[in-house]
């Protein structure tokens, strides 16, 4: 007995269906069967993706005994079998489990064929320039996924293989490899919210924008993350401004793109831009951060020097938990529920770690572990039964 | 345009595009001049890096990067110096162009070799004891492509075995 046909039971004993209304609701789901699960989908996926990934260690371990013109002719050959594949599948592509599950293949064949490029040819290039390149020759075959795992595979791909190409393409001095993570990581968020604006305005692209919008979502919270754990630490404070030219870039159309838009409030705009600014602020050298750290790691004892509002491991959280709380309410706001569950999440969450960061000396004791075991309770309590009053509240906020 | 024919171009163009990077690399490969060089591990622990080995290759100057992140061209005939990228000299027959990266090492896109694993560690003892060079097929254009890996003087596949 599938799951319809047993909630319709349930509604029926309690007077919510008539029997004819259930019979009605059966032979229309009859009549509209369902497209494949997404579970089919995924293992079907996956599959071909071990398939490939077989195939190219294959070719790995016995390549030297391979000659280089048979090695690029089977991979051609390959190519244009899963291209003949998906062109016979493409009557049937809007229920074809086949055509997408090929359409993977082919793109993943098409990224092994550039590591095979790479290794007949010794090509010392980077990894983030050949992901942008597959990216760029597959951006038209990833327009005729129906799937979004599809879609959301692409960009998975697209989004590094750009984000680091346009840092390291500014041609600026990187003492070490390390130093480019913060450009990164700062650019990630913003990058992803100006293509996913430009998605949606878009409606041949649109079929990106909840993959975009998914990774906007996570870097963001990684920006905040890192940020926070760097900041705490009191790093980053040799940064050039310089290095985030490209983020800066990227605010200010993004910041440009929420002024222009049509559906946001002033108070939406407001609190976006808010955000925007402090994120920024965030991972600017030395505006808001001096470098210098009230406490030490887990909090056991503190540097008398350092006041507490002046301590970069106080300002961070706050500024963590600022951006956070600014977001929420924008989220509540304009009625992202799961969103804005997420973030006030992270709230409480900032806040047992920032007690913790305080406090971490007396968590070591009995009466400590009983507080903290006490104050997490507590938050989460508060945020489950306090959030739908707060998403109320944001909800009720008017322009 | 009909969707088909769309279709059609979406799965031509990615196969087309690594064609063309196959026979560019292909054609780069063998029209250049031949150049040998000596090359070394620069440091021990990081010369094997999964399925290559990275090295240094030995142009033979007396004198190395003096800037960071900057164009620069090495001239190997008449004589072997470097230059930066604008300033090579006219009379300068044979040239690999590249830059001096952030740790003030000349890159030319050159510095790494792939190897199937079962020869990493047998290849990685030869290089270390500067036995190997380095078959490049140079244009003129300075740009560097690699031919071949030599031991002792012979194609690494006839020297060592796994």
């Amino acid at each position: 007995m599938g799951m319809t046909q047993k909630k319709l039971e349930r509604w029926q004993q309690a007077g919510l269906l008539t029997p004819g209304q259930i019979e009605a609701i059966l032979a229309f789901e009859n009549q509209h069967p369902q497209r494949a699960n997404w579970w089919l989908y995924s293992f079907m996926i996956l599959g071909t993706a071990i398939i490939g990934l077989g195939v190219i260690s294959l070719i790995a371990a016995n390549w030297a005994n391979i000659p280089d013109g048979v090695k690029l002719g089977a991979d051609f050959l390959l190519l244009a079998v899963l291209a003949g594949g998906i062109y016979q599948q493409y009557p049937n592509q809007q229920h074809g489990i086949w055509f997408e599950v090929l359409v993977v293949g082919f793109m993943l064949l098409c990224l092994a064929s550039i590591g095979l490029i790479s290794q007949i040819f010794h090509v010392g290039g980077q990894w983030y320039h050949a992901l942008l390149f597959w990216a760029a020759i597959t951006f038209l075959l990833s327009l005729f996924a129906r799937n979004g795992f599809t879609r959301f595979f692409w960009v998975t791909l697209f989004l590094p293989g750009a984000l680091w190409s346009i840092v390291s393409g500014m041609g600026w001095h990187f003492q070490h490899t390390l130093d480019e993570f913060p450009a990164v990581i700062l650019l990630a968020p913003l990058f992803a919210a100006v293509l996913y604006s430009t998605c949606i305005q878009v409606k041949w692209l649109r079929g990106f924008s909840p993959s975009l919008f998914f990774w906007f979502q996570i870097s963001a919270i990684m920006a905040l993350a890192f940020a926070d754990i760097a900041r705490s630490g009191g790093e980053m404070m040799d940064y050039q401004v310089v290095w985030y030219f490209p983020a800066y870039i990227a605010a200010g159309v993004l910041a440009v793109g929420i002024v222009l838009h049509k559906d946001y409030k002033w108070l939406n705009k407001l609190l976006l831009l808010a955000a925007l600014v402090l994120l920024l602020l965030y991972y600017h050298p030395d505006w808001l951060f001096s470098g210098e750290q009230r406490y030490t790691l887990f909090g056991s004892r503190d540097h008398a020097a350092v006041s507490f509002w002046r301590a970069d491991d106080i300002r961070a959280p706050l500024l963590t938990l600022l951006i956070l709380f600014l977001y929420a309410i924008h989220a509540g706001n304009v009625g992202h529920q799961r969103t804005f569950n997420l973030i006030t999440f992270l709230i409480g969450l900032r806040f047992v770690i920032l007690y913790f960061q305080a406090m971490g000396g007396l968590a070591a004791t009995g009466i400590g572990l009983i507080i903290s075991g006490s104050l997490i309770i507590g938050i989460a309590w508060l945020w489950y039964k306090g959030r739908d009053r707060l998403r109320a509240w944001t909800k009720e906020l008017k322009a | 345009m009909n969707k088909r024919i769309l279709l059609l171009t979406a799965l031509i163009l990615p196969i087309l595009a690594l064609m063309a990077s196959a026979y560019l690399k292909s054609a780069q490969r063998s029209s250049g001049e031949q150049v040998i060089l000596p090359i070394e591990g620069f440091d021990p622990r990081d010369l094997l890096s999964g399925h290559y080995l990275i090295y240094q290759v030995d142009y033979g100057l007396e004198t190395g990067c003096t800037e960071h992140d900057v164009e620069t061209s090495i001239c190997l005939r008449p004589q072997r110096q470097m230059f930066a990228a604008d300033a090579l000299p006219e009379d300068c027959t044979l040239f690999i162009r590249g830059y001096c990266d952030g740790s003030a090492d000349f890159r030319a896109g050159i510095e790494r070799f792939y190897i199937p694993e079962e020869y990493a560690e047998a290849l990685e003892k030869q290089v270390r004891d500067k036995r190997g060079e380095l078959v490049l097929s140079v244009d003129s254009q300075g740009n560097a492509a690699i031919r071949d890996l030599l031991i002792n003087g012979k194609p690494w596949q006839e020297t060592v075995q796994p």
